[in-house]
């Protein structure tokens, strides 16, 4: 038995429910009134001190608290605490941070970026972000993409060139990607001897005979090489695929081990062709905010 | 019970609560079923198997219908009328009607999973149910305010027990909850989509105080009124303090209502109104203290009894998650703890420590009580509700541990600036962190679904006990009239 319940001083209520239920009458336990005598000191300071009771159509404004701020337009506002008003203080105090870094950057070179290490290391922290919100949807946090669908960036071959310059203009003015469809120029044995020559050109073992006639092919009457190239290393100008190394962007031969597999991917591209688009950045990313992506795309490959 | 002279299950309606507490139990594991399969799905994505009926978004109100108005809602009508025939030694009112709310709640509960299933809801939180089923529901509860009233008027004691006030504000205030939040108009009578007669921060304004108060009356007033019967009955001690129970009923009664808006923080809620939220959330610590303090002191004379009565721990531990949720409540509530936790895990955390551990074990521990006297027999398996208690507490803490963890760490990290005042951390960084976390919180749900599932066998089992015990007597008073 309890101590405390069975004191003679307390008394039930006298009154009995369901066979035994009763209730003693003890006090109010002293620390809970107290404390929650505090919780109403507590909120009544609140309420002096915070926009808090509704007069009106109007409210208290709360006193000693107010705010002042600057916008990105350059206006400075003082106003009464509120939570706008504290979240527009945190941003401004993010942008006096930001400024100095980012005023040097918007003058700077990429050149005089990469070799200034504060500057790079900014240019790298802010671009992360950039990349996170804006690249990363398509291109993977990493950079590494999605065969068949999403150049990767991560690795030292470009599509459409990987100098800062060829990196800008494609952030800032967006790509188009274009392979015709050759699916019902060419019969089902071109395309299959087109595929050979194509798998040979980066070291796959194949057929000769075939390979021979799907180079013939190539090279003449099926029109590969006005994009490709007579050595098939592809055009930067126009986003043309190197076809001698063993990078593979579209078809994925990698995935595929056995020679019919890998004919079956590069046989998929020829029939389908390909039409693929990344939008264009400029107007909504700022130009300093395009320069240190670059940066960033940049140094994430091996950039030229 | 044994001593009353004439048998209760006669002068009483048992069958209704016999039924809403069969519900009960089955709500309970579909429910934690649903929650344990959406918690893994976040954890491995591939579970969402492509099939659109099963992903998490169509699921997760799956889960929470069914184990707040299923489970807890059939536990609260069960017990209810229970209580309220006991205490107030009269059988329940209108009975037609009694078994009118039984099978509108049913109806309802079934209609609303199905239609989230196949993609119908209101968007919502926690009334995600199309206008149709809103009005079923509607009438159910309207049916239920008329039973309670009904049976407490024609009461032979001349006082109204506690349990039964926190009933009542329950019922009461519901009943004004769900049909202003629900207020919508129907695209065509033949349409299940509706237009939120309120737009903007109005609209989120109702639909959150319509959200913390179903935490407030739905989920705490009427548990309270569970444990002010089920905790003096089974300590068998008189309820520790009258004059608390009066004081902290109607401060509760009163605080709850006013603190909807602490869920629309940093919003395009006005500030006045975020303050006082605030403000009442904070106040709101003491008064729902109370109840603890008065469920705890009631127990506190049978202290001895934890180690030989699972029963008791499982109401013990049901009313030290109750006070710890109701403290870190009005912590989370303030501003500048908000910033950090809203939109976090945390939140996911609070809520299931008040769930799980206030809801989901008072109710439990109160079926163990209900069940064998329902049936007029002991519980199957003592050993079972052992084990039972067990998973429950010890995946509780599991689970919540897990979110605290993540929710806390998902906050810092997405308000973390370098050096340079840029964002320290991608948001898939911070995604990247908590799937651990989602694994150990799957784990934590799955102890604690399991536990359920040995209640529904135990409790199954109780009442084919108690079935075949009665068949036994009627089969002996057959024999003696046989004789003579």
């Amino acid at each position: 038995m309890s101590k405390e319940n069975t004191k003679p001083t307390v008394q039930t209520t006298g009154h009995a429910w369901d066979g035994d239920l009763q209730e003693f009458n003890n006090p109010l336990p002293n620390w809970w009134l107290w404390s929650f005598y505090a919780t109403v000191v507590f909120a009544v300071i609140y309420w002096v001190l915070y926009p808090a009771w509704p007069v009106g159509r109007n409210y208290t404004k709360g006193v000693m608290n107010d705010i002042t701020y600057t916008t990105s337009a350059g206006k400075t506002v003082t106003t009464h605490w509120n939570t706008r008003a504290a979240l527009m203080q945190d941003l401004q105090a993010a942008r006096e941070r930001q400024k100095p870094y980012l005023d040097q950057i918007s003058k700077a070179s990429y050149n005089e970026i990469a070799k200034d290490p504060e500057k790079s290391a900014f240019a790298y922290s802010m671009a992360k972000v950039l990349f996170a919100d804006n690249c990363a949807a398509c291109h993977q946090t990493g950079g590494a993409g999605v065969i068949g669908l999403y150049p990767n960036l991560a690795d030292d071959d470009w599509l459409w060139g990987g100098k800062v310059e060829n990196i800008e203009a494609t952030i800032r003015g967006g790509r188009k990607g274009m392979m015709p469809a050759f699916g019902k120029r060419l019969s089902e044995t071109e395309m299959d001897d087109l595929s050979e020559h194509v798998l040979s050109l980066s070291g796959n073992k194949v057929d000769a005979a075939k390979e021979l006639r799907g180079k013939a092919l190539f090279e003449g009457s099926a029109g590969c090489f006005a994009c490709h190239g007579k050595d098939a290393k592809g055009q930067a100008s126009m986003g043309s695929a190197n076809l001698t190394d063993s990078i593979w962007t579209i078809a994925n031969v990698p995935g595929q081990t056995t020679l019919e597999g890998k004919k079956a991917e590069v046989k998929k591209v020829i029939f389908n062709g390909i039409s693929r688009e990344m939008p264009t950045w400029k107007g909504r990313l700022s130009d300093t905010e395009i320069k240190m992506l670059t940066f960033y795309v940049h140094e994430l490959g091996g950039g030229k | 019970m044994a001593t009353t002279t004439t048998p209760a299950n006669t002068q009483y309606n048992y069958d209704i609560v016999r039924k809403f507490t069969i519900m009960t139990v089955i709500w309970g594991v579909l429910g934690m079923l649903a929650g344990v399969y959406i918690a893994s799905e976040l954890a491995w994505p591939f579970l969402n198997l492509d099939i659109p009926q099963l992903t998490f978004g169509r699921l997760r109100p799956v889960h929470t219908s069914l184990v707040i108005f299923g489970f807890g809602g059939s536990a609260l009508f069960a017990t209810s009328y229970y209580i309220v025939q006991r205490t107030c030694q009269v059988r329940l009112a209108f009975e037609g009607l009694a078994n009118f709310t039984f099978w509108g709640w049913q109806i309802s509960i079934g209609l609303a999973g199905i239609s989230y299933v196949m993609g119908y809801t209101q968007a919502r939180e926690y009334a995600e149910m199309v206008w149709p089923i809103d009005l079923l529901i509607a009438v159910t509860w309207v049916s239920y305010l008329l039973v309670f009233v009904q049976t407490l008027r024609k009461r032979s004691q001349p006082h109204i027990y506690v349990a039964n006030w926190f009933f009542m504000a329950f019922i009461l205030a519901t009943a004004i909850l769900h049909i202003f939040n629900n207020l919508a108009v129907p695209l065509n009578l033949f349409s299940l989509e509706s237009y939120s007669l309120e737009a903007g921060v109005q609209d989120a304004m109702t639909q959150w105080w319509y959200g913390h108060n179903a935490v407030g009356f739905f989920l705490t007033a009427a548990f309270l009124g569970m444990m002010y019967y089920f905790v003096p009955k089974q300590a068998g001690r008189p309820v520790y303090s009258y004059r608390l129970s009066i004081i902290h009923f109607w401060a509760l009664i009163f605080l709850y209502m006013w603190v909807g808006a602490h869920h629309l923080h940093w919003t395009a809620l006005p500030d006045w109104t975020s303050t006082l939220a605030a403000t009442f959330s904070i106040l709101l610590l003491l008064p729902s203290w109370g109840g603890m303090i008065n469920g705890i002191m009631t127990l506190s004379g049978a202290w001895d009894r934890l180690r030989t009565d699972p029963v008791i721990r499982f109401l013990i531990v049901a009313l030290s998650f109750y006070g710890m949720s109701t403290f870190e409540g009005p912590m989370m509530s303030l501003k500048s703890v908000n910033a950090l936790s809203h939109y976090t895990d945390w939140t996911i955390g609070h809520v299931h420590s008040g769930a799980l551990g206030w809801v989901a074990m008072i109710t439990m521990g109160s079926l163990y009580h209900l069940v064998p006297r329902l049936w007029e027999t002991r519980m199957y398996s003592t050993r079972l509700i052992n084990i039972h208690f067990w998973l429950a507490t010890t995946g509780i803490i599991i689970y919540i541990g897990a979110m605290w963890v993540a929710g806390i760490t998902q906050g810092l990290m997405w308000r973390a600036f370098d050096d340079y005042g840029n964002l320290a951390y991608t948001f898939v960084e911070s995604v990247r962190f908590v799937v651990p976390m989602y694994m150990v919180r799957a784990f934590g749900g799955l102890l604690f679904l399991s536990g359920m599932i040995i209640m529904a066998y135990n409790v199954f089992m109780t009442i084919r006990q108690g079935k075949q015990e009665q068949a036994e007597v009627e089969a002996k008073i057959a024999a003696k009239l046989a004789h003579a």
